[in-house]
């Protein structure tokens, strides 16, 4: 196990470094150019050239991406802003802060609305999809996939509008989405994140249900399940030991991949409800040619995919027996 | 509409409105007849602009009926404030913050109806020029405090103003900076700025007489205008934390800033040392504001409209109903007692290469061609806005209607008229590339436009450019493009700051707005001369006779709309009304209702 989390922890940082190049390069490549923003409305080449000097911009780009990375081990020193301790992730080109602290100020936003419609999809998801695999063919089994279909059809920002009008503003059963800390207010925090977890479980938990179903169908046609079945194990033992084992495998593997997706910004559900969380820091960094908080948010959202893809095959290997940490 | 860069160059502008100035000396009230912009009224088309006198320029400001003091106004908006150290504020969005917190030498003081004055904000009066126009001197107020109880003297205005040379400043406007050192765009190269102690010789002080005097290197009759813009706000060299100053200024408005989390909130609480009888502008009643930022423009506009909580409390700092909601504002007789609408300062409008497209038939033929209806509809219809006809807009001094190519009696294109033009010049079926930035609206306006191209005669080819980059792309003098997508609105209401910028032979070059890249030596003498002519309202007559000229004898653009923006607040919120400086809600003019 040490092995393979040694190795698959440097393969995540060649992983990341890959990334971290690539976005460098494709920024600069777009023909765009972060100082503009800065300059003013009559721009002349001298304001231009100050603003490059003073947003660290204004060396050729494989020095600039040398000193972003020295930032990361040994910290930075800028003009405009002063030391940057490592890790240090640069100064946002747009607000003038250290983009460290920005995404550690959202990224609790972001895990509160990962995690909490996590657990809400997981459940309903996972519980609608056994119970429809086992009234296979019945009614419930029917209205379960039709519902499903529907509700994976559904847009966020179509839902989520229409969740705030009839539950908040009409009905006044939920409040109104917002991000209070949990630190400071469990209560509130999970008052105000109530109807983003349901909106943007809704769509999860469609297609968890139907992966369920289907895996779980499968699974109880598997050999091995009928064996147990032979042996005159009960129902019950047979569903939960063999068969539910069985399916959930493929369940988790997309289930880190979700969660990584999430945890790097749901960006539309973040969007919509104007909750302040990685995804919307990272649109904004894009619209706003906001190099050093793009790197930092996209560094985020791909360490979060990498590490979850290493904790799943690590689980995976716990529930599956035949699969070994080669 | 995004603001960071639609609006780039139109909302980046601290544009004063008004539709008509009188100089100093003078009185009269040509402006626009507007309805008055707090009665929800959808025809309220800009307003006048006067410059008041000493006893206009004494506070405190009017009392509005039915007003109190105390309570807290929220304030809604989808982002931070870029800038709060003055001297780097450009945008208008910025300066609706700037207006509790900081004051110039001049400022506006607004009515209720919309209609405003240039008074002395920190001056007792809006300055006195010399005969030339050469040298303008102003007198302080007595009782200027910073929020720290020291005084505000006339060297914390010197130093404002000196530190826009600072290397960390680069977003300010430059007018004052270029007229003082005679430099031109290279202003930077005569003066290191006031950190190593030394001062511009064209300022000069007088601490006990409390007088400013600026030397300038040619004659600006508008002078007092330009002082009005949050860059050349007052700045005390003791509370000057340099690069730091923009996270938190010090206050000499009716406000300072108490608690401030960069892109999530701000709250703004009473700066006891603001005195009110040294302010004619602000009425400053609530005890303070608490800004949330991050608000989608929907999601603020849906929690105003549903009225619940706090939100009876709140307004919509800088951001209007979005196009979704416009017709619900509209059409509830509720809710449209809880709005108020005004026209945008300045104009959108498209450039026409004049180095590419040389034939002035062919430009005409584009005005003639081009679908304005078609394109408003798309923006929403009547209520985004008016049909835009001339280069000045209706809160520009001088300005007029006409209409050189029958825009308003057929805004939906006159392909006969543009056909005629074309077979004329001899150029039927000519290329015409169109770039616009890309954005679902614009991406929709494309169609009707290479519609309206094609009947005409023309044979479209459009460009969707990256909308970030736009802007650099189009102001490239040797681009490749034909038509272009562009708005522009005027930094004071004197029509110099949109002809000069705009049409100026020595405004074409990478970077500069000179997009039509026109160097024609009428416009460039006219330009010169009309800038010097001391009586505005005269001043204004010539601008508005330049303009029609240039549209008529070299059609450079085409102008589209002068847009309207509609904003919906809170039940509990008094006193909401426009800002027609900067296109927002006046919150210096809010009171929480009983």
């Amino acid at each position: 196990m040490l092995r393979f989390l040694i190795r698959r922890t440097l393969g995540a940082a060649v992983i990341l470094l890959i990334i971290s190049a690539l976005v460098f390069v494709l920024f600069y490549a777009a023909p765009r150019d972060p100082a503009r923003i800065a300059c003013g409305k009559v721009c002349t080449p001298e304001t231009l050239a100050l603003v490059k000097k003073n947003l660290g911009i204004d060396h050729p780009l494989p020095v600039q991406y040398w000193d972003w990375l020295k930032g990361l081990f040994v910290g930075r020193d800028y003009t405009s802003f002063g030391h940057c301790d490592a890790p240090c992730l640069g100064y946002s080109f747009q607000n003038r802060e250290p983009v460290l602290s920005t995404i550690l100020d959202r990224f609790p936003a972001t895990i509160s609305l990962a995690l909490g419609s996590s657990v809400v999809f997981l459940v309903f998801g996972i519980g609608t999809g056994m119970l429809a695999a086992v009234k296979q063919g019945k009614a419930l089994d029917k209205v379960a996939s039709s519902a499903s279909l529907i509700a994976s059809s559904m847009q966020i920002y179509v839902v989520g509008v229409f969740a705030t009008y009839l539950l908040v503003d009409q009905l006044h059963w939920l409040d109104r989405a917002n991000y209070t800390p949990f630190t400071s207010d469990p209560v509130g925090w999970a008052q105000g994140l109530l109807v983003p977890w349901l909106v943007l479980s809704l769509i999860f938990t469609a297609n968890y249900t139907r992966m369920t179903r289907s895996q779980m169908v499968e699974s109880m046609s598997e050999d091995y399940v009928r064996t147990a079945r032979a042996k005159g194990l009960s129902r019950r033992t047979v569903f939960f030991r063999f068969a539910w084992r069985g399916a959930m495998g493929p369940i988790i593997t997309i289930f880190g991949l979700d969660l990584g997706t999430l945890l790097g910004g749901a960006i539309i559900t973040e969007q919509t409800f104007s909750i302040q969380g990685l995804g919307r820091l990272s649109v904004k960094a894009v619209s706003t040619n906001d190099l050093p908080m793009l790197l930092g948010v996209v560094l985020v959202a791909a360490a979060a995919i990498v590490v979850f893809n290493i904790v799943v095959d690590a689980v995976y290997a716990l529930i599956d027996p035949r699969v070994r940490l080669a | 509409m995004s603001l960071s860069r639609r609006n780039f160059v139109i909302a980046t502008s601290v544009a004063a409105a008004g539709s008509t100035l009188l100089s100093a000396c003078s009185s009269g009230n040509a402006g626009g007849s507007g309805s008055t912009p707090s009665d929800g009224a959808t025809s309220y088309t800009g307003a006048k602009v006067t410059v008041g006198t000493k006893e206009d320029s004494t506070g405190p400001a009017p009392e509005i009926a039915g007003a109190k003091k105390g309570g807290t106004i929220y304030g809604l908006a989808p982002d931070d404030f870029s800038h709060l150290d003055p001297q780097r504020i450009y945008y208008a969005y910025n300066s609706t913050a700037a207006l509790l917190l900081h004051r110039c030498l001049t400022g506006y003081k607004i009515d209720s109806t919309g209609h405003q004055k240039l008074v002395g904000d920190l001056a007792t009066d809006t300055g006195t020029p010399s005969a030339d126009n050469k040298t303008w001197t102003f007198t302080l107020k007595e009782g200027l405090k910073w929020e720290d109880g020291s005084e505000l003297t006339v060297e914390d205005v010197r130093h404002g103003i000196e530190r826009s040379w600072a290397s960390f400043i680069t977003e300010g406007a430059n007018y004052v900076q270029s007229a003082l050192t005679g430099k031109g765009g290279k202003w930077r190269d005569a003066y290191e700025g006031p950190y190593k102690g030394k001062h511009l010789d064209s300022i000069v002080t007088d601490k006990a007489k409390r007088t400013i005097t600026f030397k300038l290197a040619e004659a600006k009759p508008d002078f007092n205008f330009t002082l009005a813009m949050h860059s050349y706000a007052a700045v005390s060299p003791k509370l000057d934390t340099k690069e730091k100053y923009d996270k938190k200024p010090a206050a000499c408005g009716p406000y300072k800033i108490k608690a401030h989390t960069t892109d999530k909130s701000m709250v703004l609480t009473r700066n006891k040392y603001w005195d009110p009888a040294t302010d004619s502008i602000r009425n400053a009643y609530p005890d303070g504001f608490e800004f949330d930022f991050g608000i989608e423009t929907l999601d603020s506009t849906d929690r105003l409209i549903a009225d619940q909580g706090k939100d009876q409390y709140a307004v919509s700092i800088y951001k209007g109903v979005p196009a979704e909601r416009i017709q619900k504002v509209l059409t509830d007789p509720e809710l449209k007692k809880r709005s108020f609408n005004g026209l945008l300062t300045g104009i959108y409008y498209y450039a026409i290469n004049t180095k590419r497209v040389t034939d002035l038939k062919v430009r005409q033929a584009l005005n003639h061609a081009w679908p304005l209806q078609q394109i408003r509809q798309i923006y929403g219809g009547p209520s985004a806005g008016d049909f835009a006809t001339s280069i000045l807009s209706p809160d520009v001094i001088g300005y007029k209607q006409y209409d050189a190519y029958g825009k308003l009696k057929t805004p939906q294109g006159d392909p006969a008229a543009a056909k005629k033009l074309l077979k004329e010049a001899g150029k039927e079926g000519m290329k015409i590339v169109y770039a616009y930035p890309q954005d679902p609206t614009y991406d929709k306006t494309k169609v009707v436009i290479e519609n309206a191209l094609k009947a005409a005669g023309f044979t479209p080819v459009i460009k969707a450019v990256d909308s970030t980059s736009y802007y650099d792309q189009i102001q490239q003098i040797d681009n490749s493009y034909d038509v272009m997508w562009f708005g522009w609105s005027p930094d004071w209401p004197t029509a110099y700051t949109v002809v000069q910028p705009l049409f100026d032979g020595g405004a074409i070059g990478n970077g500069m707005n000179n997009i039509s890249q026109t160097n024609i030596p009428w416009i460039n003498d006219g330009i010169k001369k009309n800038a010097v002519i001391a009586d505005q309202a005269k001043a204004g007559e010539a601008w508005q006779a330049l303009d029609e000229r240039i549209m008529k004898e070299v059609a450079p653009i085409i102008p589209e709309t002068f847009s309207r923006r509609y904003y919906v607040y809170g039940s509990k919120v008094g006193g909401a009304q426009f800002d027609p400086n900067f296109s927002a809600t006046l919150l210096y003019k809010t009171f929480v209702k009983a």
